[in-house]
This record gives C-alpha cells, sequence and structure tokens, in this order.
C-alpha cells in the first residue's frame, strides 16, 4: 500500500494560526468530515478518545493521531502542515507541525495496523521530513507525499 | 643466580606495563583485553622475543592462585539481585550446559583428531567454560545497555561455571590416568560432582560469613582491611581444596556472600580487589602467553579451528537451547547467550592440568585449547556488539548523558553522596525542582561553595551536591541530563506510541479492536495486565503481545511499578526472524497443533 492510495489532494492542508493540540485535532475532524460525509464532531471525538490512552505524538515534530470510525467505507487520512507548532505531550516533549491523521472502519483491525505502521515508517525518512518543512503549499506537500518510498528511504 | 634478578625484574615489570599501556588500544578497538595480553606473551615468548619458559607446574600455580582472586572478585561484582533473577537458568547453564558443551565438543574433537574418547572429552571439558573476565569486560565497558535479564543470566553463568570446568577436567584426567573400569566411570564422576560441589558452596557460604564477621569484629588500621580479607578468602580457597571440595566455588560463593552483605570497609575493599584482580589477569594471560609454544600450533592449527567452529555453531548454541528451554527465553535472547560464549584463560590454564599430570597427549591438548581460546577471542569477541544489535537487545539509553560522580559514606549502606554537574538544557536549569528527599546541600560554583538554599537558581556548570538513597539516582538522572533526541532505535526497540498505563484495557481493545485479548482482563489497567503477563515482575524492554500490537514497558518506577508503556504495531519488522532457537511456548503450540489436526 503507497500512501498516495489513501491521501488524495483534498486531503491535504496547510493550516494556520492553530495553537492548540484541541484545535488541530478540531482541524483535521473537519477535513475528514467534508471528506467522508461523516459528522465532523463525533470524528473528533473518536480522535480524543485515543489521545485520552496516550499522545500520539511520535516525537521530532511529528504526531499521528488516528482511531476507529463506524460507517466508513475505507481507512481514511488527512495530512496537516502546521506553520506554528503546538504542544502535543510528545515522547520528546517537542512541539508538533506535522501531523497525519487516521481513520479506520469499524472492522479493519489488521488494515488500519498497516496504514499506522506505514504511515510511522513514512515519516522517518528524514529527507521527506524536510522537504515537508519546506514548503507550505498544500499541491508541492502532496507530490512530495506521493513520491514512492524506495526513491526517498536511503536505508 | 643474583645477577639474574635484576634483568627479571625489568622484563617481568616491563611486560606488565606494556600490557597496561596497551589496554587503551583495546579499551577504543573493543578487542577483548584478554587478546591483547596473550598477545604480548606470545610475543614475548620463544616464538617472539625468545623469553623460555615451559615449567607447567608454576604456570598452573599463578594461573590458580590469579583465578581464586578473580572469581573472588566477580562474586563480590555480581548483586545478589541479578543473581536471583537468573539464578536458575544461570546456574542450569554453569553445571548442565558446561557438562553438554563438553560433552559435545568431544565428540567433535573425537573425529577431528582421532583422540581416544575419554581424551577428547578431556579436550572438550577444559573448553567448556565462559570466560567472566572477557563477558564483563565486552558487557560492560563496551557502553552499550543490554536487556537486564540476558545480561544477569551472562555474567551469572560466566561467573560461576569455572568450578564445573574444572571439575570435569581433573576428573577425566584421574580417570584417564588410574586407567579404571569404565563402568565407574558415572558413578566417579557423581560422587566427585557432589563432593566438590556441595563442599565448595557450603565452605563458602560459612567462610564468606565468617570473613564478614570477623571483619565487623576487628578494628583494624584501614589499609589492612583488604588484606586481611583478601588473605582470608585465599587460605579459604587452600582449604576447601586441601578437603576435596571445589576451592574456586568456595571462593566466588565466599565473595558473593561478602559483596553483598556491606562487609566493613566495602569502598576500600572495592578498589583494592578491581586492582588486584587487573594484575592477577595480566600475571595470569602473559604467564600462559609465555608458556604456549607457538611454533608448535602449526601442525594441529586446522583441526582445533575445526573444532571451535563447531564449539561455536554447534555445540555451545544446542547445549544453551535445551537448557534454557524451561526458562522461557526468546528466540533472540537464546541465540546472543549462545553467542557470547567466549572461551577465555581458564580454558588455557585448565590445558596446563593435562601438561602438569604428565598426560602423554597434554602438549596436544593444550596447543588445541590455546588455538581454541584465540579463535573464539576472534570470532565472538569482535562481534559481540553487531550481533547484540542485529538481535534487538540493546535498550536505548532513555535520557541523555549526564554528568555525575557518586561517593559511598563510610559506614552507612542506605545513603550516597551524588555529584551532579548542571548540564545546558537539562531539565533542573528549565526551572524543574529538586525533590525534598535529594537533599540538596551544597553548590559549588565558579570555585565557590555555598549552601543550596542561598544559591538562588542553578546555573550551567554548578556542582550539586546531595545525600540520597542509591535506588533515586535514576530518578536524579532525569532531571540532571541533557536533552536526549528520540532515535530510530528508540521506536523500534519501545514501540512507536505511548500509552497511559493507568489506563484500562478495554479502551486499548477499543481504539484498535484487538481480539487477542481474554475478557476477564479487560477492567484492569494496562500496567496491572502487563505485569500479570509478565508473571508478576516487569523490567525495561519486556514485550506482552496483544494480537497484531505488542506492548512495551518503556519505564518502571523504584518499587518495579510499570510507569510507562509502549505500543509497537508493527512487531514483525522490529525482530530479525531467526530458524532456530525454538522457544518452549513455541514447540508447545506446534505439538498442540499437530495432535489437533491429526
Amino acid at each position: 500500500m503507497e500512501l498516495a492510495e489513501i491521501l488524495p489532494e483534498k486531503a491535504v492542508i496547510a493550516c494556520s494560526g492553530i495553537k492548540s493540540k484541541r484545535e488541530l485535532l478540531e482541524v483535521l475532524a473537519a477535513r475528514a468530515a467534508e471528506l467522508t460525509g461523516q459528522d465532523g464532531d463525533a470524528i473528533f471525538e473518536a480522535l480524543n478518545q485515543r489521545e485520552q490512552l496516550g499522545s500520539t505524538g511520535l516525537g521530532n515534530g511529528i504526531a499521528v493521531p488516528h482511531g476507529k470510525f463506524a460507517g466508513l467505507g475505507d481507512v481514511v487520512a488527512v495530512f496537516a502542515r502546521l506553520d506554528h507548532a503546538v504542544d502535543f505531550d510528545a515522547l520528546d516533549d517537542e512541539p508538533v507541525d506535522i501531523a497525519v491523521m487516521l481513520l479506520a472502519p469499524m472492522g479493519a483491525g489488521a488494515d488500519h495496523l498497516k496504514a499506522l505502521a506505514k504511515v510511522a515508517r513514512v515519516l522517518r525518512t528524514e529527507s521527506l521530513v524536510e522537504d515537508l518543512r519546506r514548503t507550505s503549499d498544500p499541491a508541492e506537500l502532496h507530490a512530495i507525499l506521493s513520491r514512492p518510498l524506495a526513491s526517498t528511504q536511503a536505508a | 643466580m643474583l645477577d639474574l634478578i635484576f634483568p627479571a625484574f625489568l622484563i617481568a615489570a616491563g611486560l606488565v606495563l606494556v600490557s597496561v599501556m596497551t589496554s587503551a588500544l583495546a579499551f577504543r578497538f573493543g578487542a577483548p583485553l584478554l587478546l591483547v595480553f596473550l598477545g604480548i606473551g606470545l610475543l614475548a615468548g620463544e616464538g617472539g622475543l625468545g623469553i623460555s619458559y615451559d615449567d607447567a607446574e608454576s604456570a598452573y600455580f599463578i594461573g590458580s592462585l590469579a583465578l581464586a582472586i578473580i572469581l573472588f572478585d566477580s562474586g563480590f561484582d555480581t548483586k545478589l539481585r541479578s543473581f536471583r533473577q537468573a539464578a536458575a537458568p544461570a546456574i542450569t547453564l554453569a553445571t548442565l550446559g558446561v557438562a553438554m558443551t563438553a560433552g559435545l565438543v568431544g565428540v567433535v574433537a573425537h573425529y577431528v583428531f582421532g583422540l581416544p574418547w575419554l581424551e577428547s572429552f578431556l579436550l572438550g571439558a577444559i573448553v567448556g567454560s565462559t570466560d567472566a573476565a572477557a563477558v564483563f569486560f565486552l558487557l560492560r565497558v563496551g557502553g552499550i545497555t543490554i536487556r537486564d535479564n540476558v545480561r544477569s543470566t551472562l555474567e551469572v553463568e560466566s561467573g560461576s561455571n569455572d568450578p564445573m570446568a574444572i571439575f570435569l577436567t581433573v576428573m577425566l584426567l584421574e580417570l584417564i590416568l588410574s586407567q579404571e573400569a569404565p563402568g565407574a566411570l558415572w558413578q566417579d564422576l557423581l560422587y566427585g560432582f557432589v563432593v566438590q560441589m556441595g563442599l565448595g558452596i557450603l565452605m563458602g557460604i560459612a567462610g564468606g560469613y565468617i570473613i564478614v564477621a570477623a571483619a565487623k569484629r576487628i578494628t583494624l588500621e584501614g589499609a589492612l582491611y583488604p588484606i586481611g580479607v583478601v588473605s582470608a578468602a585465599i587460605c579459604l580457597f587452600g582449604l576447601v581444596g586441601m578437603l576435596g571440595g571445589s576451592g574456586f566455588l568456595a571462593v566466588f560463593v565466599a565473595g558473593l556472600v561478602a559483596g553483598n552483605m556491606r562487609i566493613t570497609g566495602h569502598v576500600g575493599l572495592r578498589r583494592f580487589l578491581e586492582g588486584l584482580t587487573w594484575i592477577a589477569q595480566i600475571a595470569m594471560f602473559l604467564t600462559l602467553g609465555l608458556f604456549a609454544t607457538p611454533s608448535e600450533f602449526l601442525d594441529i592449527a586446522l583441526p582445533a579451528i575445526a573444532v571451535a567452529i563447531g564449539l561455536t555453531f554447534i555445540c555451545r548454541p544446542l547445549a544453551i537451547w535445551l537448557c534454557l528451554l524451561p526458562f522461557g527465553y526468546q528466540r533472540n535472547e537464546t541465540a546472543f547467550i549462545s553467542w557470547v560464549g567466549l572461551r577465555g584463560a581458564v580454558s588455557i590454564l585448565l590445558g596446563i592440568i593435562p601438561l602438569a599430570g604428565g598426560l602423554e597427549n597434554g602438549q596436544q591438548l593444550f596447543n588445541a585449547a590455546y588455538i581454541i581460546v584465540l579463535t573464539s577471542l576472534l570470532l565472538q569477541g569482535w562481534t559481540i556488539r553487531p550481533m547484540a544489535r542485529w538481535l534487538g537487545l540493546i535498550v536505548p539509553a532513555r535520557i541523555g548523558p549526564v554528568e555525575r560522580v557518586g561517593l559511598d559514606l563510610p559506614g552507612r549502606a542506605d545513603h550516597e553522596l551524588i555529584v551532579y554537574r548542571v548540564v545546558k538544557d537539562s531539565p533542573v536549569l528549565q526551572g524543574e525542582r529538586l525533590p525534598r528527599w535529594a537533599r540538596p546541600s551544597l553548590v559549588v560554583r565558579e570555585g565557590r561553595s555555598m549552601r543550596y538554599q542561598f544559591a538562588g537558581r542553578l546555573q550551567e556548570g554548578d556542582l550539586v551536591y546531595m545525600f540520597i538513597a542509591p535506588q533515586y539516582v535514576r530518578l536524579l538522572d532525569r532531571l540532571f541530563a541533557s536533552p536526549k533526541k528520540l532515535t530510530q532505535d528508540d521506536a523500534d526497540f519501545f514501540g512507536k506510541f505511548s500509552l497511559d498505563p493507568a489506563k484500562p484495557v478495554s479502551a486499548l481493545v477499543d481504539a484498535y479492536g484487538l481480539r487477542a485479548v481474554p475478557e476477564q482482563h479487560l477492567d484492569h489497567s494496562i500496567a496491572d495486565f502487563m505485569k500479570q503477563r509478565l508473571g508478576g515482575t516487569a523490567e525495561v524492554g519486556d514485550r506482552v503481545n496483544c494480537g497484531s500490537v505488542d506492548l512495551v514497558v518503556r519505564d518502571i518506577g523504584t518499587q518495579g511499578e510499570i510507569k510507562e508503556v509502549g505500543l509497537a504495531v508493527d512487531q514483525m519488522e522490529s525482530q530479525p526472524h531467526i530458524p532456530l532457537f525454538l522457544s518452549g511456548g513455541e514447540i508447545w503450540n506446534w505439538i498442540k497443533k499437530r495432535t489437533g489436526s491429526g
């Protein structure tokens, strides 16, 4: 599975003026609601519930908030690039400026985890993250994220 | 004779000096020191500088004395906590494991060398033990943190397995020399085992307690304590040996008792033993290096290397696997314990016994043992770190570097004086408060000392003096550490996400649709669930599988409670898949599957 398959151009956003973790989750949930036609508040609730279990901040300014949601056909992703990093209670206490939200349908046990592992692996490619931090244009961000992993992964 | 005194001093001390100087090289390149010292001995010997030394009896005498001191020290240094943690598997390895390795190597040697069976087993026994000095050096000085249970197992095994190898060697040699009927062999072995080990353990415990009690009662000049303790230990070694027990086991056990009972003058003794052990090791390795005649090695080099390879890749792994089967070790842990089977000085020392005993093939056995040890040191000694990394057993550092010095307080076991240097960007500089129990007493700033209360805010470069109980040092380390960047290793080892261990298991199950968790655990907290699955005690790095995700212990508190939990979502990729060393659980599952379907 490539990231591009679950991340259409409409799902990539560059946002400014976000001041808190809560606001970031709300923005992600709202975009996910637009993409799927589901209720944004309910999506936010699902993400928030997962955060209660422990922050999804991976460290190095990256977070992967995720959750399960009834009524989806497939895994849904939203990418957000923030102009100002916000505190996310991440493992290394670094504020977060790159977030990838993943929502999975209720029954999708393994798919959900595979997508999660994939996203986390893509985001540990340092050169890719550097490129993502260099631009705030959604189309460009999408292009960077759609690059095949083999050409970006050094190891 | 008198003329020779000065050249002898010059040469002997010169060799020790060269050994000491070259140790810096070994530290830098991570080579086993033993290899360096042996090399110096070899270079100075008949093959090199031409110092001729071939008196088997004095070489054995020096070696035994040195080994007794080394074993007392390694017992003294073994924490009872790690001993308890790993006692059962490690002692199985140190007894049964050594016997099995010796037997298997004997089979290989019988076919490779064409020696008679008993002599083949004798060679197996000679190279049967893992060298404590080499293992300790590579695990401690290497600057890596290996998972606790693996490390304890290796330390206790290597520290306590020499007596078994010595016992087997001596017994087999006696059997060969006495030409007794093989029927009595098992009886003799068993009887000898019970007497040697039984006496060794009992007298070791008694001796340890007597030494501690005596040190407490008798008031001496400070510097005399260590000398008294060490000579008492050597007396014990001699006495137990005279009575027919294992003196080596006795000094190891006595050291274990003395080191963990907080003997009077513990700090001084610690220092003294450290120095004494170094000199014992250097003396032993140099003697053994000088004693060998490398020119004779060529004749048997190939078959000996073949035996060494058989030992490394077949005999030890097989013995370790069978011994550890009941103890639930993971595949990669078993693989690592097999790999860290470094042979060492003890094997060479034991190689002298047949020579000193006048066995016809003695020289051949000694040379073979020597080559096996060298091969093992070269092959395994250099590769321990990459192997540990490949097997995923290195625990990534949790915090950045800390500048800390600790001093034991005389007469007090429950507190230490700890000095930290305040480093840039550490949490204390960011305004984290020192806990009250830290008892900060003194701050030294730019060479001026002041009381903590009047020092105001801490500044970079300050030295802070505190009196605390040793178990809290870890907590303070966190406050004084420079920031640590999260690395890839960290995510691989501990999982990418962190979880709150106080949350109920049901929340986790809901979030990930896990089905592998039995219903009765759903109300428990994640920490309790993990602890139960881990059999009551958790240590950093422990993993609990929950179907498609793994829970990993990230941190534990001072009471052993789980404080941080990691969540690994792609557990398959973080560890290499080793086709060997099935664990007990895996074999059980396989049997169940076969019988269930068939």
